[in-house]
């Protein structure tokens, strides 16, 4: 896909969102959702960057989240640092322990990365509920309760005004989109494609598999750090709940939905599976059930979700012009 | 240019390559031969820094032992692989654009890319995804990428196995082209004694790791111990 085309389904996409607020903009039960929508794109997309476009099967992606949430909040109530900082320290941390978990990740094998990955995933919340996460300042399996929100020159955004906070937001939300869209189209792109389809070609032509897979680790968690920051203090809440695998899989069905390596699709993966989740909230314990069927169904019918039929579309257009 | 000396390499019990030494100078036409796992792609591995090894290899007098493949190719050592080797997510243009963005320290020129596809006859694929080439373009492909990376010796592992007639002699053209007109040097392994006694100056046979024999083509093929290493080695 061209840049362009990029460009022009994010802005879109993020252009769709932002007109919302006009006619929902006093339900603050609907701009919740509208919030969660960009929030989520961004772990998805980051997550789909490191599996579906650079081919590591990292399955840390929620530990990182829920990192970057914790770091961030923890700082803020502690330290009494301003949140706008501490998210982006948050960002910074994350990304180190993404570089520390990527390491012992470059020597092995797709499975055994989703196994060292994920270990990392199911060792964190013991540790967050632990002796040493309440040392850190976690709040153990409580949590925490009183994040303080983001403030800028005095004026806080929070859930009292959520029309304001929701343009932030999305303002982050987007920047993140753009930063990922300038990753995959750069030269930094182009070596990531490489080592995933041929790591010894790729290698024998320059590129440093070392250097190149660190980054991948690096820059989606430093995004998946910094809107897990953004999440406690939008929140003011949060708990090691989140490492359950409610999240983790719904955000692996957004990706899918989107098409796995064709991003922008998490984008739209993640609004849509987001506001299809709210639609059938009237099913009630059948919702994890029919959820489950429309996965399956997708994955047969669309195999690269929505940006599949997309690209499709773009290329015969493309092809008869 | 490039020289080993007593290069070993052992996986576990095996011994791939043993104690093996040899020199390759500038511009020249440099052959492997011998039977099926006698060592030569392994050989491969060791210059291009794939594995490690005992011994040493310098190039340009310069140590490369321990140094990573990406390291070698900026260098100036450039391979192609004796299977295939292509990215199906990138088009043809894009491969060689990632040899010439990663393999020189040279900045990214859209010129040489040009050139190249040229030289190599890709033009009409140059769009193309590079999984769905044939086996041709394949080759073409491989060759034209390390091309991108402006090298100094090209290494090219069994460039004719699954080529007919004609164009095995394209290729050959192709390489005779490579070494005269782009004064690149050239390391071939090849089973066909024809391609190598007309490309090469000077033919390494191997055998089980070790040299049976080394210089003039014409003199090398009709030495006892190669002919009795081929008789004796050639049951497939
Ligand atoms: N990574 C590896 N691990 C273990 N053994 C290996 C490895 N690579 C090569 N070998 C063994 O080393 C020996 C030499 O293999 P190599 O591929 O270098 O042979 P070759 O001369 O290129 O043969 P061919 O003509 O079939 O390509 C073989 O016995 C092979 O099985
Ligand atoms: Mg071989």
């Amino acid at each position: 896909m061209k840049l362009k085309q990029m460009a022009a389904i994010i802005v879109i996409a993020y252009g769709v969102l932002a007109v919302l607020p006009m006619f929902v903009g006093d339900i603050p039960y609907i701009m919740n959702i509208l919030i969660m929508c960009l929030i989520w794109a961004v772990v998805a997309s980051s997550w789909d960057v490191i599996m579906g476009f650079a081919g590591i099967f990292s399955f840390g992606q929620v530990a990182f989240f829920v990192m970057g949430a914790y770091c961030s909040a923890i700082l803020a109530i502690n330290f009494h640092i301003p949140p706008v900082f501490t998210i982006i320290i948050a960002g910074f941390f994350t990304a180190g322990m993404g570089v520390l978990v990527g390491l012992p990740c470059l020597k092995l094998a797709g499975p055994y990365v989703a196994l060292v990955t994920f270990g990392v995933h199911m060792a964190l919340q013991p540790l967050l509920k632990g002796q040493i996460g309440i040392a850190l300042g976690s709040g153990g399996a409580l949590g925490l309760l009183a994040i303080p929100p983001i403030s800028i020159f005095g004026y806080t955004f929070g859930t009292d005004n959520i029309v304001p906070t929701f343009y932030l937001i999305l303002v982050i939300s987007m920047a993140c989109a753009l930063t990922i869209m300038a990753m995959v189209k750069s030269y930094w792109g182009l070596a990531f494609l490489a080592l995933k389809d041929s790591q010894p070609f790729a290698t024998s032509l320059g590129i440093s598999a070392f250097k190149y897979k660190l980054m991948v680790f690096a820059v989606t968690s430093f995004l998946t750090g910094i809107i897990g920051g953004v999440y406690g203090h939008f929140y003011g809440v949060l708990s090691v709940r989140m490492l359950d695998l409610d999240l983790f899989s719904i955000l692996m069905v957004m990706i899918l939905a989107g098409g796995l390596g064709h991003f922008p699709g998490a984008i739209i993966g993640s609004f849509l599976v987001v506001a299809a989740s709210e639609l059938m909230a009237p099913l009630g314990v059948y919702r994890a059930v029919t959820m489950g069927a429309i996965v399956v169904v997708l994955v047969l019918a669309l195999p690269d979700g929505v940006m599949g039929v997309f690209s499709k579309r773009l290329n015969n257009h493309a092809q008869k012009a | 240019m490039l020289k080993l000396s007593n290069v070993t390499k052992r996986f576990g019990a095996l011994i791939a390559v043993n104690n093996l030494s040899f020199e390759v100078s500038q511009g020249q036409v440099f052959g492997i031969a011998g039977p099926n796992g006698a060592g030569k792609s392994t050989v491969y591995n060791l210059i291009t820094g794939f594995y490690d090894f005992e011994g040493s290899i310098r190039f340009d007098g310069k140590e490369i032992s321990g140094m990573k493949p990406h390291q070698i190719a900026q260098l100036g050592i450039s391979r192609t692989f004796q299977i295939p080797q292509t990215f199906p997510s990138l088009t043809v243009e894009q491969s060689l654009e990632v040899g010439n963005r990663f393999g020189n320290r040279a900045k990214h020129d859209a010129r040489r890319i040009e050139r190249i596809i040229d030289f190599v006859e890709l033009q009409s694929e140059r769009h193309e995804f590079t999984g769905t080439l044939n086996l041709l373009g394949k080759k073409k492909l491989m060759i034209g990428a390390a091309l991108a990376t402006d090298p100094k010796i090209l290494m090219l592992d069994e460039p004719m196995a699954g080529s007919n007639a004609h164009e095995i002699k394209a290729l050959m053209e192709l390489i005779q082209r490579m070494n005269q007109e782009l004064g690149i040097t050239i390391i071939i392994i090849e089973h066909f004694m024809k391609v190598l006694t007309e490309l090469t100056e000077t033919l390494l046979i191997i055998e089980t790791g070790t040299e049976i024999c080394c210089g003039d083509p014409e003199v090398v093929t009709s030495d006892p111990r190669v002919i009795e290493c081929y008789l004796g080695g050639d049951d497939d």
